[in-house]
């Protein structure tokens, strides 16, 4: 081996001082899943060579995320079967993709489903049809395995999230205000999953104003409870409190019922989900299918993918709606529709990295950290003895605007983010780059719907979530509901679905 | 001249330093309370160096003479004053008394050498050159000393041998010394026979200091380590004492070969006995072979499926030989079949049936251990059981972890089996729990194999009668979601120690 003549001497000199440099593994990894540039054709609107073949469908869905996938779903469970899925990506699931290597498979975005509320009755009718409610009894296997979540504060860990340790007097009190104000809100069952099942104009005003504001006024000034006030919305909306809406805020803590035992989780995440689906309507869904025109005509719907035009009766747009501007023909333009860009890793692990003495848990989280830390996919796994796995990091870029961001993700290259993901572990693993061999980076820059200041009760938005009676397009992404979450996709499919099926018995 | 004198006025230093840490480590070690032990036994040396100084002046003659006495007199007691302090802990009440004695002696000779030495030297220097140089020496000596003690001397040498390497370095200085001022010595053969002597002696000592150690070792802990090795999965030891084999993973004890017959009869007979035509055993953990022991005892058995973690634990109890006398070479029976897995995995994916099912994991003592005790666990166990099947798992003390006890039970009861819990005294652990598990109704059996040292038929009642302070407590089971009690063992055993 030969050492240059200046490494030798800085080694030489390192050792001396007792300093012998250890020496860090080599990191691979590359951007994966990138859709930048099929995203940037529609939007330059670029011209497309015109269709050579045509398909015949009663049912066309647009986009294979769980919206999509659950409309799907539901045709097939109502034995409606002449339909296709046409999706961008190679990949089906969107915000519910996974991965797999040799250690384990892994989500690459939404990685846990609460365990859903009464009012949340498609998603209990899914997940009794996937088998793990069974007379309302969860499986065990799929409910979050303890101990579920760490905090990392003052150089060491405290269980669960909300800060607990080292609370003033007076921080305590404001986060106990707050409790009592959200089971008030909770109370009055205007918060609910789905949002639309509760949603009424008593509480409008809270969504002109922003959730940072309203904390302002109820008196919390705390540094703890606004930190975990925007942990909350970076971690559901990709958003700061000052750009949410008050009314999401308090919808993300008074939506659900205080519950023990969720969130429903799988090492791959939500892609566990995904993967159940497609068992069931895998053979309608064609990947690598970017629709690029749709056009309503006399008697139906046209939709253009590759080199083909499928003439339809019908058409489910469960992609992001933000799209249908560049693929509607003469579709009016939209300006409530704000999304937050993020950022996901897969990091794999050649052996545990030092947790200063925790054991480990399925979420890890850094007081202080711009970023969301990161779930640990082996979790869920039945084996007692883990030597290798692979850590989900999740990076909701909520610091200034969203373009800006959506900028930084195109200009910045994989070693900036790997280099910025492991500085931010390495503050509490110190050995994390000895036990790194591999970091995938997934840039999404429109990844979920930001409740933006006034989006909730947005007309706009309201206009699309309810089907025109003549409608030959129905609209099914969660963004509709101003919140991306797994049953709002769901809810929104299913309805879109359920439309489509009206329309087309109203039909024959 | 100069520099090779001042050297050995370093080298002396360092010697010096040596053997104050080498005490006060040792004591540390041996005795605990580092704080006080390195406190009292600075103290003390630099006290005695006092007093060295302090005498002297009571030295007028013949100070180079004096001076290599002094100095193998050092390398005697220093070189061999930790192995001394070992044997002295090991065989006497009085460690000590011998400890602050050899501090003492120690640190007056070390006290009497630089007095000497800046005398020795005061006519070839200026005064001041003298006080300079002889203590710049001296400080230096003593940073080069407490570096490499910690660095390079105890890691690599241990204590024994690094006093006796410096031991050996004071002998040195005081061989040298004959040369560096032979002419103000009148007879240096004597003296040079004597650096020899100690020379040598120090040096067998080095070759010697492991059995020194060894000898010692042997007297202070209890058990002789017989085995011990740091395996993928667990630190596996094994102790011996007399006739008493002791196996521990990761420091919990796992059985003492004097009272394992107790506890490995109860595991296996009041369950197996009452399997009318058991033929498939499975068992679960259990890597020293002794549950397939008393299993062997079913000459109908015909298959023994062993599901262990470990390769080296199993390869262990197959092949050392204190050990397999122990397990009556189970695992060389045809019968036995041992699988190295997760048992979890594998209960999922094999499908098999099984007569007897048993169930023996450490205790849960973290929450990886803690799945093997959930109702998810259970569950997927209980579907290998045949129509006449059976389980049991060993389920820490009704005694000392009395509410984890009853929360395995619980579990069990969850997983939608009728529970049969019943408890022995095994003297090494104290009172022992176990739990019969079956979707059926469990009758004790009327006949047990031959040979059984501690169950026997008209006990077997007995046992499954729980008195007050075991008696059932209401418990939550435990789940994976919850892993209460990896909780419940913790505060349990908690309240034992406090």
């Amino acid at each position: 081996m030969k050492v240059g003549r200046r490494k030798f001497l800085g080694a030489g000199s390192a050792a001396l001082v007792g300093l012998s440099l250890k020496t860090d593994r080599p990191i691979a990894g590359s951007f994966v899943n990138d859709n930048f540039q099929m995203g940037h054709l529609l939007r330059d609107r670029t011209s497309f060579p015109p269709a050579k073949h045509v398909e015949k469908f009663p049912a066309v869905i647009v986009g294979g995320g769980i919206a999509g996938l659950s409309a799907a779903w539901r045709l097939r469970k109502r034995g409606f079967t002449d339909f296709v899925l046409l999706e961008m990506n190679g990949q089906a699931g969107g915000n519910a993709r996974w991965g797999e290597n040799e250690i384990t498979a892994y989500p690459w975005a939404a990685h846990y489903v609460p365990v859903p509320g009464v009012k949340a009755e498609f998603v209990r009718e899914l997940f009794e049809d996937l088998g793990i409610l069974k007379n309302g009894q969860w499986d065990e296997r799929v409910l979050c395995f303890a101990p579920q979540e760490r905090l990392f504060l003052y150089g060491r860990w405290q269980e669960g999230l909300e800060p607990a340790i080292g609370l003033t007097q007076k921080d305590r009190e404001q986060f106990q205000k707050l409790e009592d104000l959200f089971a008030k809100f909770r109370a009055t069952g205007e918060f609910t999953i789905p949002l639309e099942l509760g949603r009424s104009a008593k509480f409008q005003d809270l969504d002109h104003l922003s959730f940072s504001g309203w904390l302002q006024q109820q008196g919390c000034d705390s540094r703890l409870v606004n930190w975990y006030m925007n942990y909350a919305c970076r971690d559901d909306y990709g958003a700061l409190a000052k750009d949410t809406s008050a009314w999401a805020g308090i919808h993300y803590f008074s939506s659900r019922e205080i519950e023990e035992k969720g969130p429903l989780t799988w090492p791959e995440g939500n892609g566990w989900i995904t993967r159940r689906l497609l068992e069931r309507v895998g053979e309608k869904v064609r990947t690598n299918q970017m629709v690029y025109r749709i056009a309503e005509t006399q008697h139906g719907v046209s939709i253009f993918a590759g080199d083909t035009e499928f003439q339809a009766e019908f058409a489910i747009f469960a992609a992001p709606t933000f799209l249908a501007p560049y693929l509607i023909e003469n579709f009016p333009r939209l300006d409530d529709f704000v999304y937050s860009p993020w950022l996901t890793a897969n990091l794999t692990l050649e052996r545990i990295p030092d947790s200063r003495g925790a054991e480990p848990t399925w979420d890890t989280v850094f007081l202080d950290s711009p970023t969301l830390g990161y779930v640990d996919a082996m979790h869920q796994t039945l084996r007692t003895h883990i030597e290798r796995t692979v850590w989900t990091f999740y990076w909701a870029l909520a610091e200034g605007t969203p373009a800006q961001n959506r900028q930084l993700l195109l200009d910045k290259d994989w070693t900036y983010w790997k280099e910025a993901i492991l500085r931010d572990l390495e503050r509490v693993h110190s050995d994390i780059r000895q036990c790194v061999s591999r970091i995938d980076v997934m840039r999404m820059g429109h990844a979920m719907i930001r409740p933006a200041v006034g989006s909730v009760f947005s007309q706009e938005r309201l206009r699309f979530a309810q089907p025109r009676r003549e409608a030959r397009i129905f609209f099914a992404n969660s963004d509709l509901s101003a919140i991306s979450i797994f049953e709002e996709a769901q809810y929104r499919g299913v309805l879109a679905a359920q439309s489509a099926l009206d329309r087309l018995h109203g039909h024959r | 001249m100069g520099v090779l004198l001042f050297i050995s006025v370093l080298l002396v230093a360092a010697c010096g330093l040596i053997y104050e840490l080498v005490a006060g480590t040792l004591a540390s070690y041996l005795v605990g309370d580092s704080v006080f032990q390195f406190s009292t036994i600075i103290g003390t040396y630099l006290f005695a160096m006092g007093i060295g100084s302090a005498l002297s002046r009571f030295l007028n003659r013949g100070l180079v003479y004096r001076f290599v006495w002094i100095e193998l007199l050092l390398g005697v007691i220093g070189g061999f004053s930790s192995a001394a302090l070992m044997l002295a802990f090991a065989f006497t009440q009085g460690f000590e008394l011998i400890l602050y004695a050899v501090v003492i002696i120690m640190g007056v000779l070390v006290g009497l050498e630089i007095p000497l030495l800046m005398r020795i030297v005061r006519d070839r220097y200026e005064f001041r050159d003298v006080i300079a140089h002889v203590l710049t020496f001296d400080y230096l000596g003593a940073l080069g000393a407490s570096l490499l003690f910690p660095i390079l001397l105890v890691p690599r040498l241990g204590l024994v041998r690094s006093a006796m390497l410096f031991g050996i370095i004071n002998a040195g200085v005081a061989l040298w010394t004959t040369y560096l001022f032979s002419t103000q010595l009148s007879s240096k053969r004597g003296l040079r026979i004597a650096c020899m002597v100690v020379l040598c002696s120090l040096g067998a000592g080095m070759l010697e200091a492991r059995k020194i150690t060894a000898v010692a070792e042997d007297n202070i802990y209890a058990d002789d380590i017989i085995f011990a090795r740091d395996t993928r999965y667990q630190h596996l030891v094994l102790t011996r004492f007399k006739d008493d084999l002791r196996l521990f993973l990761n420091s919990h004890l796992q059985f003492s070969s004097r009272d394992e017959y107790r506890y490995h009869e109860a595991l296996i007979h009041p369950g197996l006995a009452s399997v009318p035509t058991p033929r498939h055993v499975l068992v679960l953990g259990g890597g020293d072979g002794l549950a397939v022991r008393e299993i062997l005892k079913y000459p109908q058995i015909e298959s023994i499926t062993l599901v262990d973690l470990d390769p080296e634990m199993t390869k262990l109890f197959s092949t050392h030989p204190m050990l397999t006398k122990l397990n009556d070479k189970s695992f060389l029976s045809p019968k036995v079949h041992i699988v190295n897995a997760d048992a979890f995995p594998w209960v999922d994916s094999n499908t098999d049936s099984f007569d007897f099912i048993v169930i023996d994991f450490p205790d849960p003592t973290n929450y990886s251990l803690g799945k093997l005790y959930t109702t998810a666990f259970y569950r997927a166990a209980a579907r290998h059981l045949s129509a006449q099947g059976l389980m049991v798992v060993q389920s820490t003390s009704p005694m000392f972890a009395r509410d984890s006890f009853w929360c395995i039970a619980e579990t069990l009861k969850q997983s939608g089996m009728q529970i049969y819990p019943y408890h022995v005294y095994v003297p090494s652990f104290g009172e022992w729990g176990f739990v019969l598990a079956a979707t059926h109704e469990y009758i004790p059996p009327t006949t047990l194999p031959g040979g059984l040292r501690f169950i026997n038929v008209e006990g077997l009642p007995a046992l499954f009668q729980f008195p007050p302070d075991m008696a059932p407590l209401p418990m939550p089971p435990n789940q994976l979601n919850s892993q209460i009690l990896v909780r419940t063992y913790e505060n349990d055993w908690k309240d034992i120690s406090h």
